[in-house]
C-alpha cells in the first residue's frame, strides 16, 4: 500500500478533526482541497475490494428481466429503475444459471459457491479475500439481516470457509461498527479513557476491600487480577488510530435501527466506511435468508416475503403489488450501496471504481424456483478489470461457476476450475462472448372499428405502481398501452409472455386522450406457445 | 460435658427462634470415624477408591477426619447401600467381615442421629449470571440492548439479546443452576464484554432512543430538540444521584456520591458529557455492580441476619432473576422488609409480576432440563415452540397461581396450542380456534389454558409430549424421573457396559425382556432396579409422547392386531403397579415425601445460588414436612424459603484468618 497516500489522508483528517463529522462531507473537502496532491501520489493503485449483496427469494421475472436488448443498446427493466442511474457502472449479466429447478438451500450455496454440490471448498468471496486482504485488520466481513433458520440452516449462509463450512455472520450495524472502529484497546482516545477507568475501578474496589470479609477478598482478588491483565494487554497492544492512520473517532456510530430499512442502510454505511478506511477489503451481505420470511411492515405489508414471492401459487393483484414493492426496496438498497461507494473518493477515483460489487440471487423465478436467468449484476470497474455499462445476454445458459472462475482470474487467482466449471465466463472485460441471438420479427399495429391488432414485444409498464399495465413496442410508433381486466390478465396469462413477441387482438377505447387496449380477444405468441397451459407466469 | 450442654442450648435457642425446633436425639453410639471406620476403609476399599485408582470417583484417602466424613453425607448413603447389598467389595476381592460391616453400619446410624445444626452458609459474593446481568441492565436503564436482526418463527435460537450474545454461556454451578456462578470466574474476555455492553447501554441512553429513560433519571422530561451536549451541571448531578444507588441496589453514602460528583465539577458541554458518561461507566464496571453482595454490611466472624438490602436482592434475584424494584428498596430502606408478614406479602406481590415468569424460564427449565429440546427439535421450530412452551406455561401457572406443589405430578389443567392439541383428544374441541393471518406461512401460536376432562393418560408434567420427547426410551425416561423428580442421584453407566444383546436365535424378545437379561449383572441392577420400573411404565407413550392407547385395555374389546404393552413394574421399595396411572398414584402417596423433598431442595438451591450443604438439611426437613402435611403450595414454598435461615442469615468470615 502506498504510504504517501495514507499520510496525506491522515494529515488531512487530523486537520479537519471535527468529531463526528459525517464522512461524505469530509470527502467532498478532501476532493476539492487535496485532489491535486493525491494525484501526485498515484504511482501505485489503491487496493481492490470485493463486495457481494445477496437478494433473497429470487425475482419476479416479468418485472426483472430485460426485454430484448443488445450489449450496448438495451432498456433497463422496471425493477432496475432504482439503480438505472448507475448504468455506466454496471455489467448486467443474463442467462446465468443452467439448472432446471432449485431448492432455496441449493440456491443459497450456488450464489457464491457456483454449484450447490460444491460443498468442500471456500466460496468465491473467501478465495478473493485470501488474495486481496493484505494486512487489513479484518480479512473479511460476513453480514446479514435475518436470524438463523435452524430448520433450513443452509438458507442462512452464502459465505463458506475452505472446508465448505458456513461462516458465522453478523446482523447488527452497531456491533460491526464497534468491532471495526471502537476497539478500545487500539483507539488512542479510548486507550486513555480505559486507562483512567482501570485506575478508577481499582480504587473503588480497594475501598471495598478494606471492609471486606475473607470471601469478598477472594472475589476482589479475582477482579484485581483481571484489571491487571487488562492493563497488561493495553500496554502490549500498539495504539493504532485505525489502519494506516485514519482517525476512527471521526466516524459516526450508527443510531440503533428503528426498522429493517434503517438497519440495512446503517449496515451499508458501515460497509462503505470499512472499505474506505481499508479496515477490510471483502464483504458479503445478505439482505435476507434465501427463503426470507421477513415482514416489510414499514412498507405497509403484512405478509411474509417468502409467501409473496410465490406470486403464482399465491396469486392476487395485491400480492403482486406487495411483492414488487419489496423487490423495489431491494433494488433501492443496491442503489444505496453504489451511491455510497461513489461518494467516497479513493485516490483518483471513487471507491466504486476500485471495487467489484456482485449483486444477485441464487435462483431466477421466485415461484417455480428455476435456476436460470438468475439475477446477476456486477458493478464497479474493479480498477479497470471490468468493462461496465453493458448488458451481456449469453447465447446459452451459463454455469454460475464460470462467473466465479472469471472473477478469480480477474483478481489474479490461478485456478484451473471452480465448482463444476473449468472455463471462465468470457466478455466481462470487453472481450468476445457469444451473445444471445433473437429470431427477427416484424412489429406493426392495425386498428379497425373499435378493435386493434398489434404485433411486437410485450413488456410491463416501467412504473411498477401500475403493475397491471403492459405495453407492446412497435417500431417508429408510440407503444400500445394494454390495460385489461383481471380476467383477461389471468386468462391470457399476459405476464408469461412478457419479453417475447406476440400478436394481440382486442377492443380499444380512449382513456385520458390516448388509445388503450382494454379487452383481449386473441393472443398469439410469435415463436412460442400461445397458451402455456399450467406454465407459471 | 458442660460446654457441650451449652452448645446444645444455643443450638436449641437458635432453632427455636427460627421455628426449627429439634429434639436432641443424641446417639449412644460412641464409634468414631477416625478410630473405628477409617481403618476398615483403608484395609478394604482404598485399593480401588483411593490414590491413583478412583473408581466411581470415590476417594477415601481424602476423607481423614470426622469433619471430612461429615461433609460427605451423600457418599455414606451409597456406601451403606452397597455394603448392605453385598455389592462392595466386589466378589473377587476380600470381603468385609460381619463385624466390620456392623461397625460401619452402627457408626453411620449413630452419626445420622446426631442433631444437624441449622446454620447459614459462609457469605460469598458472586457474579451475576448472563440472564441476571441482562435483566439487571434492562431494568436499570429501562430498555433492552438488542441485536438488530430480523427474526421469524424459524429462528429457534434467538440472537436478539446483545448481552447473551456477547457473554459466554454460564456453566451450571455445583447446584446445577447457572445462577450458581461461583465456578464461573471473571475473565479478561468477560471484562471486555462488560465494557462493550456498558458503552452500548450508555450510548443508547444518550441517543434519541434513550431520551425518555434519561429524562426519567434526571427527573423531568427532556424536549424533542434536547441534545446531549445541552446536559447541564444540575441535570448531570441529578442523573448521577438517581443512577448510582439504583445500579448498586442500595443507597449510596453521600461521601461516595460527592466523590463521584467531583468528577464532573466545573465542566461544561462536551467535557461535562464525557465526564458524566465516565462516572456512570465506572459504576457499571465496578465489582459492586456485577457481583452480588460486595456492599453488604455485617460484622465479621459472626452468624447474623443479612442486611435488608441484601435480603431485597436475594428475594428479587430468586423470584425475578432481576434487581429489586422501588417497592422492595423502599421496604429495605425503612427496615420493614425483615418482618415475616411483610416478606410474605412481597413474595405474593412479586409472583403476580410478569417478571416472575423467569422462575419457570430459568429455575424450571434448568431443574427439569427442558433445554434438551433445543438441539433435538432445531429442525422443526414450530414443534419446538409448542413442546417447550407447554411445560413452561404449566410451571408458570403452578408457581404464580398458588397451586399445590404436587400438581407438578398431576393436574387437571394444562396448556395447549395448535402444536400440542393433537395429544388431547376431545378436550381440544373446547379450545378457541386460532386463525392464521393471510400471507403468514407458519406461525407459533400461544398456549391456551385447558381443563382436562376426556384426555387419556395426561395431567401433570411427566406425560407432557415435550418431556416424553426429550427423554427417549425407558432408560432415559426412567433416569430423568429418578434424578429430576425423585431427587435420587444415579451415576452415569460405567464405560465398559456391554451393549444390549439381540434376541437369541429363534426367540422374539421385547426390548424389556432383553434389557432384563442385560441388567441381571448385580452392579447394573443396583441402579436399574430404580430406573427401569419408572421408565417402562411410560412405554405406553411413543417417542413423540403420543399415548398409544389405554393400557387398561382389558375392559375394552381386545385388539388382537396390537401387542399388549407391558407397563407394569415393581419399585425397589416394594410397590407394584400395572399402568403409569397407577404409578402416578404411588408417586402422589407413598413417594410424596421424597418428591416434595426434592422440590424443596431444588428450590432452596436455586434461591441460595449454591449447592445445599449439611447444615441446610434441617431447613429442608422442616419445609418438606410443612408442605407434606398441609398439601402445601408453591407460594407457600417460596415464602418458607424466603423466610428460611440460610436465606435470611449468613456468616461472614474475617479476612485476617487467611494469610494475605
Amino acid at each position: 500500500m502506498n504510504k504517501n497516500w495514507n499520510i496525506e489522508r491522515r494529515t488531512f483528517l487530523r486537520s479537519a478533526a471535527g468529531a463526528l463529522v459525517p464522512l461524505p462531507f469530509l470527502n467532498l473537502m478532501e476532493n476539492s482541497a487535496k485532489a491535486a496532491s493525491l494525484d501526485l501520489a498515484g504511482d501505485s493503485s489503491p487496493p481492490l475490494r470485493f463486495v457481494t449483496l445477496f437478494k433473497p427469494n429470487g425475482v419476479h421475472p416479468p418485472s426483472w428481466n430485460i426485454a430484448g436488448g443488445k450489449e450496448t443498446d438495451f432498456r433497463m427493466s422496471p425493477l432496475m429503475a432504482p439503480f438505472a442511474k448507475h448504468k455506466n457502472d454496471l455489467l448486467i449479466l443474463d442467462n446465468m444459471g443452467d439448472f432446471g429447478f432449485s431448492s432455496h438451500s441449493n440456491s443459497t450455496r450456488r450464489f457464491l459457491s457456483g454449484h450447490h454440490q460444491n460443498k468442500n471448498s471456500a466460496s468465491v468471496d473467501q478465495l478473493i479475500a485470501d488474495k486481496i486482504s493484505g494486512d487489513t485488520a479484518h480479512r473479511s466481513l460476513e453480514l446479514t439481516t435475518e436470524g438463523l433458520f435452524t430448520n433450513q440452516i443452509d438458507c442462512s449462509y452464502i459465505s463458506y470457509d475452505k472446508n465448505g463450512s458456513p461462516i458465522p455472520r453478523e446482523s447488527d450495524p452497531q456491533l460491526v461498527f464497534d468491532r471495526l472502529f471502537r476497539n478500545p484497546m487500539r483507539d488512542p482516545n479510548q486507550r486513555e479513557e480505559i486507562s483512567s477507568l482501570l485506575d478508577r475501578v481499582r480504587d473503588d474496589a480497594k475501598s471495598l476491600q478494606r471492609k471486606a470479609g475473607r470471601e469478598d477478598k477472594e472475589t476482589l482478588e479475582e477482579y484485581f487480577t483481571v484489571i491487571r491483565e487488562t492493563e497488561q494487554r493495553l500496554e502490549n497492544m500498539t495504539p493504532v488510530s485505525g489502519p494506516e492512520g485514519v482517525d476512527f473517532s471521526s466516524l459516526k456510530r450508527p443510531e440503533s435501527a428503528g426498522n429493517l430499512n434503517e438497519q440495512v442502510e446503517s449496515m451499508l454505511d458501515v460497509m462503505a466506511m470499512a472499505l474506505w478506511t481499508d479496515s477490510t477489503r471483502c464483504i458479503s451481505y445478505m439482505l435476507g435468508n434465501s427463503n426470507s420470511r421477513m415482514i416489510f411492515d414499514f412498507l405497509g405489508i403484512k405478509k411474509q416475503h417468502h409467501y409473496l414471492s410465490h406470486f403464482f401459487r399465491n396469486f392476487s393483484r395485491s400480492n403482486i403489488d406487495d411483492l414488487l414493492k419489496i423487490s423495489l426496496w431491494h433494488m433501492e438498497k443496491f442503489d444505496y450501496l453504489l451511491t455510497k461507494l461513489k461518494s467516497y473518493k479513493d485516490q483518483n477515483g471513487s471507491l466504486l471504481d476500485h471495487s467489484v460489487v456482485l449483486f444477485g440471487s441464487g435462483m431466477g423465478h421466485s415461484d417455480n424456483h428455476t435456476a436460470q436467468r438468475i439475477p446477476m449484476i456486477l458493478a464497479g470497474k474493479g480498477g479497470g478489470m471490468l468493462k461496465t455499462g453493458r448488458y451481456l445476454r449469453y447465447s446459452k445458459n451459463q454455469e454460475i461457476g464460470r462467473l466465479h472462475l472469471a472473477l478469480l482470474e480477474k483478481f489474479g487467482i490461478d485456478s484451473p476450475s471452480y465448482a463444476n466449471s473449468s472455463a471462465p465466463l468470457p466478455g466481462l472485460d470487453g472481450g468476445a462472448f457469444e451473445e444471445y441471438q433473437e429470431r427477427p420479427f416484424d412489429t406493426w399495429v392495425k386498428t379497425g372499428k373499435g378493435t386493434i391488432t398489434v404485433q411486437g414485444r410485450l413488456r410491463m409498464s416501467d412504473n411498477l405502481d401500475e403493475a397491471k399495465v403492459f405495453y407492446i413496442d412497435v417500431a417508429d410508433k408510440p407503444p400500445v398501452r394494454i390495460e385489461v381486466s383481471f380476467g383477461d390478465f389471468h386468462g391470457f396469462n399476459l405476464a408469461y409472455h412478457v419479453g417475447t413477441p406476440i400478436t394481440l387482438t382486442g377492443k380499444i377505447s380512449e382513456r385520458n386522450g390516448r388509445l388503450v387496449l382494454t379487452k383481449v380477444t386473441e393472443l398469439k405468441s410469435v415463436f412460442g406457445k400461445s397458451k402455456p397451459g399450467k406454465a407459471k407466469g | 460435658m458442660g460446654s457441650r450442654d451449652l452448645l446444645l442450648f444455643r443450638k436449641q435457642m437458635r432453632s427455636f427462634l427460627y421455628g426449627l425446633v429439634f429434639t436432641a436425639r443424641l446417639s449412644a453410639s460412641s464409634l468414631a470415624f477416625e478410630h473405628d471406620v477409617r481403618p476398615i476403609l483403608e484395609r478394604s476399599c482404598v485399593k480401588c477408591h483411593g490414590g491413583e485408582k478412583l473408581k466411581g470417583e470415590v476417594d477415601f484417602t481424602k476423607i481423614l477426619t470426622k469433619q471430612d466424613a461429615d461433609a460427605q453425607f451423600e457418599l455414606w448413603e451409597t456406601v451403606i447401600e452397597v455394603i448392605e447389598a453385598n455389592e462392595m467389595p466386589p466378589e473377587d476381592e476380600p470381603q468385609l467381615s460381619d463385624a466390620e460391616k456392623k461397625t460401619i453400619l452402627n457408626w453411620y446410624q449413630g452419626r445420622s442421629q446426631v442433631v444437624i445444626e441449622a446454620k447459614p452458609a459462609v457469605f460469598k459474593p458472586r457474579r451475576l449470571s448472563g440472564p441476571e446481568y441482562r435483566n439487571t441492565l434492562r431494568s436499570l436503564f429501562g430498555f433492552d440492548l438488542e441485536v438488530a436482526v430480523a427474526e421469524a418463527e424459524q429462528t429457534v435460537i434467538s440472537e436478539k439479546s446483545l448481552v447473551l450474545k456477547l457473554l459466554p454461556t454460564d456453566p451450571p454451578g455445583a447446584s446445577g443452576f447457572i445462577n450458581d456462578t461461583h465456578r464461573a470466574r471473571l475473565s479478561p474476555v468477560i471484562w471486555d464484554q462488560y465494557l462493550h455492553l456498558s458503552n452500548a447501554a450508555l450510548e443508547n441512553l444518550f441517543s434519541k432512543n434513550g431520551r425518555a429513560q434519561l429524562g426519567g433519571f434526571i427527573g423531568n422530561q427532556l424536549s424533542e430538540d434536547w441534545q446531549p451536549v445541552d446536559l447541564s451541571r444540575d441535570q448531570a448531578e441529578r442523573l448521577i444521584r438517581a443512577f448510582v444507588p439504583r445500579a448498586l441496589r442500595r443507597p449510596t453514602p453521600e461521601e461516595q456520591l460527592s466523590k463521584i460528583l467531583a468528577g464532573i465539577f466545573g465542566k461544561h458541554g462536551e467535557a461535562l458529557l464525557a465526564a458524566t458518561k465516565f462516572e456512570l461507566k465506572a459504576i457499571l464496571m465496578s465489582p459492586a455492580f456485577f457481583y452480588r453482595g460486595l456492599l453488604m454490611e455485617g460484622d465479621p466472624s459472626k452468624q447474623q441476619a443479612v442486611d435488608n438490602f441484601e435480603l431485597a436482592e436475594r428475594l428479587s434475584y430468586f423470584l425475578w432473576e432481576d434487581r429489586p424494584d422501588e417497592e422492595l428498596t423502599q421496604l429495605a430502606t425503612d427496615g420493614s422488609l425483615g418482618d415475616r408478614q411483610v416478606l410474605n406479602k412481597q413474595v405474593t406481590r412479586m409472583l403476580s409480576s410478569p417478571k416472575a415468569r423467569n422462575l419457570a424460564r430459568s429455575f424450571g427449565t434448568q431443574w427439569l432440563k427442558i433445554d434438551s429440546l433445543d438441539g433435538l427439535l432445531a429442525k422443526d421450530p414450530i414443534r419446538h415452540h409448542a413442546l417447550k412452551t407447554q411445560p413452561l406455561d404449566f410451571l408458570n401457572y403452578l408457581f404464580t397461581e398458588n397451586r399445590p406443589v404436587l400438581e407438578l405430578i398431576d393436574s387437571k389443567i394444562t396448556f395447549v396450542n395448535e402444536g400440542t392439541s393433537g395429544f388431547y383428544g376431545k378436550d381440544r374441541q373446547r379450545m378457541k380456534r386460532h386463525v392464521k393471518p393471510n400471507g403468514i406461512e407458519r406461525q407459533r401460536t400461544p398456549n391456551q389454558k385447558l381443563k382436562l376432562v376426556h384426555a387419556e393418560g395426561r395431567g401433570g408434567l411427566l406425560t407432557m409430549p415435550g418431556i416424553l420427547t426429550m427423554n427417549q426410551g425407558p432408560i432415559q425416561r426412567g433416569t430423568w424421573m429418578l434424578r429430576q423428580i425423585l431427587g435420587i442421584q444415579v451415576s452415569e453407566p460405567p464405560a465398559n457396559t456391554p451393549p444390549i444383546q439381540g434376541s437369541p436365535h429363534g426367540e422374539n424378545l421385547t426390548f424389556r425382556e432383553r434389557f432384563e437379561a442385560h441388567r441381571s449383572d448385580p452392579s447394573c441392577a443396583r441402579c436399574h432396579e430404580k430406573i427401569d420400573p419408572l421408565g417402562f411404565a411410560l412405554e405406553g407413550y411413543d417417542k413423540n409422547g403420543q399415548f398409544l392407547r389405554s393400557t387398561d385395555h382389558s375392559k375394552k374389546k381386545p385388539d388382537k392386531a396390537i401387542e399388549p404393552i407391558d407397563t407394569s413394574g415393581k419399585l425397589p421399595s416394594g410397590e407394584t403397579f400395572e399402568t403409569f396411572a397407577e404409578l402416578k398414584t404411588i408417586l402422589l402417596t407413598r413417594k410424596r415425601e421424597p418428591i416434595v423433598r426434592n422440590i424443596v431442595e431444588r428450590t432452596l438451591a436455586y434461591a441460595l445460588c449454591r449447592k445445599l450443604e449439611r447444615n441446610d438439611q434441617p431447613v429442608v426437613d422442616t419445609i418438606t414436612k410443612n408442605l407434606c402435611e398441609n398439601d402445601g403450595t408453591w407460594l407457600g414454598l417460596f415464602q418458607q424459603v424466603a423466610n428460611s435461615l440460610p436465606f435470611r442469615e449468613t456468616i461472614i468470615k474475617t479476612a485476617n484468618t487467611s494469610h494475605e
